[in-house]
């Protein structure tokens, strides 16, 4: 009990289970990489969609960069666990679950195409309208000048904000412990019941947390001003 | 329809209640974040000193993931610090802590985003450092920053739905406790999902309207 108030003794039970640790911390970034491309995709599908000429189509769009960028992610984890594993055992009569892993990716990666969806808009709306036009009247179809006029401009707009998305992303990785997924918080929940010593662990997974996303974001940040003193040029 | 009635409808204080705690769990995060924001923002602009701790201290409440945050305080703060002792507690201390970092930046911002001309004008007619402050910065700083304000507001309400990990009774709590006493999860979880969607939004469609107005009027 004593040994719990210096703290180089107690952090020694975090380095103690460092496997453990790791491993979880791998699952991480698993679950992180996977919710990501989804993210990605979805996001840009939606994007498409909103910025579409068909009324419809762009009110399918907004409602869905609205309807996830308003829904908690612990309770959109939970309800994609939870809900439509039920749904489609009623529809198709068996009994289906998701994986915790399969609702992590899912959960995760919707939640955050919303946000991925306006900063997606957001680049493609910044691109002057005379470039599209002169790509248009220079010949080049829909698909093409999307493809070689926007898309490499809009990209470079809106990468440092997609970068600062993916950490959010990572940083909200952590709650798939609730589902069961053995990341970094459910390991250090599972050595916590059996050491009954939650200083040491939770203290030890905070500081882990801080200097992997500060660094991350520190990265980003340079990454993003080198780019405005590029573009300024 | 009939497990909707039956269940929903007849749990409507259920519901209630938990709506009261979210909403009182967020109002109480948010003010003390406020408050702490402030003075953190306050050491790191004009206490030199102290400076690099202020610094520390935002970077570690912005790059933590809230769930961790949460978890430390709840488990590990009881035990350094001998507070908080309850759950309700831990709940806003966490949800507060979050917020404080993002909101000492955002103050940072908007006390630096206020045009130095008018400090050197104050602090020529004579006004004290502190008269300045309280008079000419804060309340065009304010303005600058009242839809980031009302944003990091947002955030908070939403990510208040963790605290039910640690058993503090708010609607996410009562969703779940009711889900595991019915075992009805598609209706009482979806009508849990859809209440959250709704205040967030509606929060959200309300901010976007008062910060276009301050918008279209003041700039």
């Amino acid at each position: 009990m004593f040994a719990d108030s210096i703290p180089v003794v107690a952090a020694s039970l975090f380095w103690e289970y460092r496997a453990l640790v790791l491993r979880g911390l791998l699952v991480d970034f698993y679950i992180f990489g996977l919710a990501a491309v989804l993210a990605v995709a979805m996001g840009l599908f939606a994007c498409l969609l909103r910025l579409s000429s068909l009324r419809i189509l762009r009110w399918c769009g907004t409602f869905y960069a609205e309807l996830f960028r308003n829904t908690p992610e612990y309770v959109l984890l939970i309800w994609v666990h939870f809900v439509p594993p039920l749904l489609l055992s009623l529809i198709f009569n068996a009994k289906i679950s998701f994986s915790p892993y399969a609702s992590a990716v899912m959960a995760l990666g919707l939640a955050s195409s919303g946000y991925f969806t306006e900063t997606f808009r957001a680049g493609i709306l910044s691109i002057p309208r005379g470039h599209i036009e002169a790509a248009r009247s220079t010949g080049m179809s829909g698909a093409l000048t999307f493809r070689w006029v926007i898309l490499p401009q809009a990209i470079r707009k809106m990468l440092p904000e997609s970068l600062n998305q993916f950490i959010s992303l990572l940083k909200s990785t952590t709650l798939v412990s609730l589902i069961s997924v053995p990341d970094l918080m459910y390991q250090v929940s599972m050595i916590t019941q059996e050491q009954m010593r939650p200083m040491p662990l939770y203290s030890g997974a905070a500081i882990a947390y801080f200097v992997i996303i500060l660094s991350l974001s520190a990265l980003v940040r340079k990454f993003s001003e080198g780019r405005r003193a590029v573009g300024r040029a | 329809m009939r497990i909707l009635q039956r269940i929903i409808w007849n749990s409507r204080g259920e519901f209630l209640e938990g709506l009261l705690v979210t909403a009182q769990i967020s109002l109480i995060a948010i003010a003390v974040a406020m408050a702490v924001g402030l003075m953190i923002c306050f050491i790191r602009m004009y206490c030199r000193p102290l400076r690099c701790l202020a610094i520390l201290y935002i970077e570690f409440c912005r790059s933590t993931p809230i769930y961790v945050q949460l978890m430390w305080v709840n488990y590990v703060w009881p035990e350094l610090f001998g507070w908080p002792r309850s759950f309700f507690a831990a709940g806003w201390v966490a949800l507060a802590l979050q917020s404080s970092g993002y909101l000492a930046e955002t103050f940072r911002s908007g006390i630096e985003g206020v045009a130095r001309g008018q400090r050197e004008a104050a602090l020529s007619t004579g006004l004290s450092p502190f008269l300045t402050m309280r008079w000419v910065i804060l309340p065009q700083a304010v303005l600058l920053m009242a839809p980031s304000l009302m944003n990091q507001f947002l955030v908070v309400v939403k990510s208040s739905c963790l605290v039910s990990v640690i058993a503090v009774p708010d609607l996410m709590y009562r969703g779940l406790r009711l889900t595991s006493i019915w075992f009805e999860p598609i209706e009482i979880l979806s009508f849990t999902a859809f209440l959250y969607v709704a205040i967030v939004f509606a929060l959200s469609a309300a901010i976007k309207w008062y910060s276009d107005r301050v918008r279209s009027r003041y700039a």
